[in-house]
C-alpha cells in the first residue's frame, strides 16, 4: 500500500468513481468524479484531532462490517493510505442539520471545508486496467435455513477476519457478536452461495477452502480447549503449499465433516446445526457458540455498470469477460482495457497478484510503442446509401458508431442530413451493425457482401 | 487484379491428415479456376512451412494465397505475416479451417475430404474478391489508469510505474488497499495482509 502511495509515477485518486470513458486504445479520456471529502487534504496533516473530538461517535462502521462504531469524520481504518480523514456527509450533523462544526473549530491547519463539492476531472490515458475486485454474496437474502441473518452469532468469513485481526473491533480476540463471550465451539460452513445452483452461484469461489482452513486453525490455536468443525462438500487445495496448510489445520485439531448443514436454530445461548455426516451416512446435530459462513465471491457492486460505461462485456455471473479463456486471460473485448484480479472471476491472492502483473505486462507492451497499428477489417459506411436511421448506433458493443451531419445539395439548395460514421479505432470488426442496416449502407472490410456471396457461389454454382 | 492463387494444404501432423486426404485436396485445388499452384506440408505454420509459402509466391508469381489448415484464431496472423514477407498484401490471404471444421468433427474420410475441397473452393473464390487493406496507426498516450486500488490494482500500478510510466489509481473508497486491508493473516504463510 505504502509502496504504491510513495511511488513517484503513481497518482492516487481515492474516494472517486469513473463516470465516463471516451476514446479508444491508446487514446482514452476518462472522466473521474472526485467525491466531496469536506477536508482539504493538501492542508490536512492527518493528526486525527478531529476524529477524536467528533461527537457523532455511534455510526456503524462499514469497515468493521457493522461490528464496531466510528465517527462522522473518520479514516476508513487507522492505517489508511492516504492517511487523511474525510466527512461522511450522510451522518455529519453539521452537513445534515447545520449544527456542530467542532472539527472546523479544532483543526490546527484549517483544513475543514463544509462547502466542498464533487469535482469532475478528465484524464487522458493510453490503457486501462480493471481491478474492481469482489463483494461477498449476500447470504441473508437467500439462506433461510441459516436464519436470514437474524442470529447475531451466524457471521460471514470477512466478519471473522475482522474479529481475528489485531486491528479489528475486538483487538484480535475472537468474540461472539451477541454477548462478547469467547466461543469455545465454532462451526464453519463452506460453499455458502458457491456451487449452489438453487440459492446462489454455480461456480466455486476458489479461496474459501483455504481461508476456512486458516480460520479453523486460528480458532484451535487462539482459543484454549476449543472445537472447530468444518462442514464441507469437498476440500479443494490446488495451490502451492495449500494441501500442507490444510494438513496443518487438521493437525491442530480441526474436525472436518463432509455434509451440508440443513438448518441452524437457537437453543439457549447456543446455535444448533442439523446436518449429516455423509461419509458415515449418519444424521448429526452439533451445538456451537459461533457459526462462520464461507460465502461466495460475487462481482463488486457497480462493476457491471462500469463495464457498460467503458464498453466491454461481462459473463453470466457478472464477472468481466476475458477475450479468450486460455490464450487471452487478461484482455477484454475492448482493445486497451485489461483485467486484474477478482473482477474477472473468483481467485486467491497469489493468482490475483500474478494476473495483475500479467495485465501490467500487456499495458507496457502498448505504452512502450509510439504508435499502435489497428486492424483494417472494420465496418465502413457508404454515406450515399445511409438513411441516418441510427439503428446501428445502439447495436455496436464498442460504441464505434455515431451520427454526424453532412452537407448535401438538393433541388432547393444545400441542406444538412445525418449519416452514420464508424470510428475505425474503436471498431473491432464484429459485424453486429451490418444486419441492422436496412439500406445496406454498412459493409465490413474483409467480409464484404460481395466476398461472402462469392464464397456461397463457389458451392452453389 | 490478376488471378494467381496459391493453395497450401496443411497436414497438421496427423490432426488433419489422418482424416482428410490432403494430397487429394491439393490436387483438386489445382483444378479451381484462378489457382496456379498448390501443395501440402506436414506443418504449414512451422518455419519451413512459412518459407514454402514465401518461396512459392516468388517462384510462381502468386497474387493471392489460401492456406487450408486450422482455425484462423490460431494462425491467421502467422500466415498473414508469411504472406506479407513474400511480398503480397497480407489481406489478399484467406485461411480455410479444415481441422476444427473438418478433421476433428468427421470420421468418414472420403466425405471429409470432399468437404475440405468444398471449403477450399469457397476460400479461393473469396480471396479472388479480396481487396488489399492498409493497416493504419494511431498515437499512444503513455499513461495508464488502474480502476480499483486493491491488491490487484496496486500490483498492476506498481509494475507499470516501475517500468517508468505514469499511472493513476482511481479508488472508490477513501483509502487504497481494498479487501486485503480487512483480512487478518493470509494463507498459506500466515503473514499479515497490510
Amino acid at each position: 500500500m505504502v509502496a504504491a502511495a510513495q511511488h513517484p509515477n503513481i497518482e492516487l485518486i481515492t474516494y472517486a468513481e469513473v463516470q465516463k470513458v471516451a476514446g479508444y486504445i491508446g487514446n482514452f479520456t476518462v472522466t473521474v468524479k472526485k467525491k466531496a471529502k469536506y477536508v482539504d487534504w493538501d492542508l490536512c496533516t492527518g493528526c486525527g484531532t478531529c476524529i477524536e473530538k467528533c461527537p457523532s461517535k455511534k455510526i456503524k462502521d462499514e469497515f468493521e462490517l457493522g461490528m464496531g462504531s466510528r465517527t462522522a469524520i473518520h479514516k476508513l481504518f487507522p492505517q489508511a493510505v492516504p492517511g487523511k480523514p474525510y466527512i461522511d456527509a450522510e451522518h455529519c450533523t453539521k452537513l445534515t442539520k447545520g449544527k456542530c462544526g467542532v472539527c472546523e473549530k479544532i483543526c490546527p491547519t484549517d483544513a475543514i471545508r463544509f462547502d466542498d463539492q464533487d469535482e469532475y476531472v478528465d484524464i487522458d490515458v493510453g490503457a486501462i486496467v480493471m481491478a474492481t475486485g469482489y463483494d461477498l454474496f449476500d447470504w441473508t437474502e437467500a439462506y433461510g435455513e441459516y436464519g436470514y441473518g437474524k442470529y447475531p452469532d451466524v457471521i460471514d468469513s470477512l466478519q471473522f477476519e475482522r474479529l481475528s485481526s489485531s486491528g479489528g473491533p475486538t483487538g484480535g480476540a475472537i468474540r461472539r457478536p451477541s454477548d462478547g463471550k469467547e466461543p469455545k465451539c465454532v462451526a464453519f460452513i463452506k460453499c455458502v452461495g458457491s456451487r449452489d445452483d438453487t440459492k446462489g452461484k454455480s461456480y466455486c469461489s476458489r479461496a474459501c477452502c483455504m481461508y476456512t482452513a486458516k480460520h479453523a486453525y486460528q480458532v484451535k490455536t487462539k482459543i484454549e480447549d476449543s472445537e472447530a468443525y468444518v462442514f464441507y462438500m469437498d476440500v479443494r487445495t490446488a495451490g502451492k503449499n495449500y494441501e500442507e496448510f490444510y494438513q496443518r489445520s487438521l493437525d491442530a485439531g480441526a474436525k472436518y465433516i463432509r455434509g451440508r448443514v440443513s438448518k441452524i436454530y437457537q437453543r439457549g445461548d447456543k446455535l444448533v446445526l442439523k446436518t449429516e455426516d455423509t461419509l458415515l451416512g449418519m444424521p448429526m446435530e452439533v451445538e456451537v457458540d459461533l457459526v462462520v459462513l464461507a460465502t461466495a465471491m460475487v462481482p463488486a457492486e457497480g462493476a457491471k455498470e462500469l463495464a457498460k460505461t467503458i464498453g466491454f462485456s461481462t459473463d453470466k455471473d457478472g464477472f468481466y469477460q476475458e477475450a479468450h479463456p486460455k490464450l487471452q486471460p487478461v484482455e477484454t473485448f475492448a482493445a486497451g482495457v485489461y483485467l486484474a484480479g477478482t473482477c474477472q472471476g473468483p481467485k486467491d491472492i497469489p493468482d490475483t497478484v500474478a494476473q495483475a502483473s500479467a495485465s501490467a505486462a500487456k499495458v507496457l507492451g502498448l505504452l512502450t510503442r509510439d504508435e499502435y497499428a489497428t486492424d483494417p477489417m472494420t465496418s465502413e459506411v457508404d454515406p450515399g446509401k445511409c438513411s441516418g436511421c441510427g439503428f446501428c448506433v445502439p447495436i455496436c458493443p464498442y460504441k464505434a458508431i455515431s451520427l454526424v451531419d453532412i452537407e448535401e445539395r438538393g433541388a432547393e439548395g444545400p441542406f444538412t442530413r445525418q449519416v452514420a460514421q464508424v470510428n475505425a479505432s474503436l471498431c473491432q470488426g464484429c459485424g453486429a451493425c451490418l444486419p441492422a442496416c436496412r439500406t445496406s449502407a454498412l459493409d465490413l472490410k474483409g467480409f464484404t457482401d460481395e466476398q461472402l456471396v462469392a464464397e456461397v457461389d463457389a458451392l452453389c454454382l | 487484379m490478376r488471378k494467381r492463387v496459391g493453395v497450401f494444404v496443411c497436414d497438421c501432423g496427423t490432426n488433419i491428415a489422418s482424416v482428410v486426404d490432403t494430397e487429394q485436396v491439393a490436387e483438386a485445388a489445382r483444378q479451381i479456376p484462378g489457382v496456379v499452384f498448390s501443395t501440402t506440408y506436414k506443418y504449414m505454420c512451422s518455419d519451413p512451412g512459412q518459407e514454402m509459402i514465401r518461396n512459392a509466391i516468388q517462384e510462381h508469381d502468386l497474387e493471392q494465397v489460401v492456406v487450408a489448415s486450422c482455425s484462423p484464431r490460431m494462425h491467421e496472423n502467422t500466415f498473414r505475416r508469411a504472406v506479407e514477407a513474400g511480398g503480397i498484401n497480407p489481406y489478399l490471404f484467406e485461411q480455410v479451417n479444415i481441422r476444427e471444421q473438418v478433421s476433428w468433427v468427421h470420421t468418414d474420410k472420403n466425405m471429409a475430404t470432399l468437404k475440405a475441397i468444398d471449403l477450399v473452393r469457397m476460400g479461393v473464390n473469396k480471396v479472388l474478391h479480396n481487396q488489399p487493406l492498409q493497416i493504419s496507426t494511431i498515437p499512444v498516450t503513455k499513461k495508464a489508469m488502474v480502476i480499483g486500488g486493491g491488491i490487484a490494482g496496486m500490483q498492476a500500478a506498481l509494475d507499470i510505474a516501475e517500468a517508468g510510466y505514469s499511472v493513476v489509481i482511481v479508488e472508490k473508497e477513501a483509502s487504497i488497499g481494498g479487501k486485503m486491508t480487512q483480512l487478518d493473516k493470509t494463507f498459506p504463510t500466515l503473514d499479515c495482509a497490510a
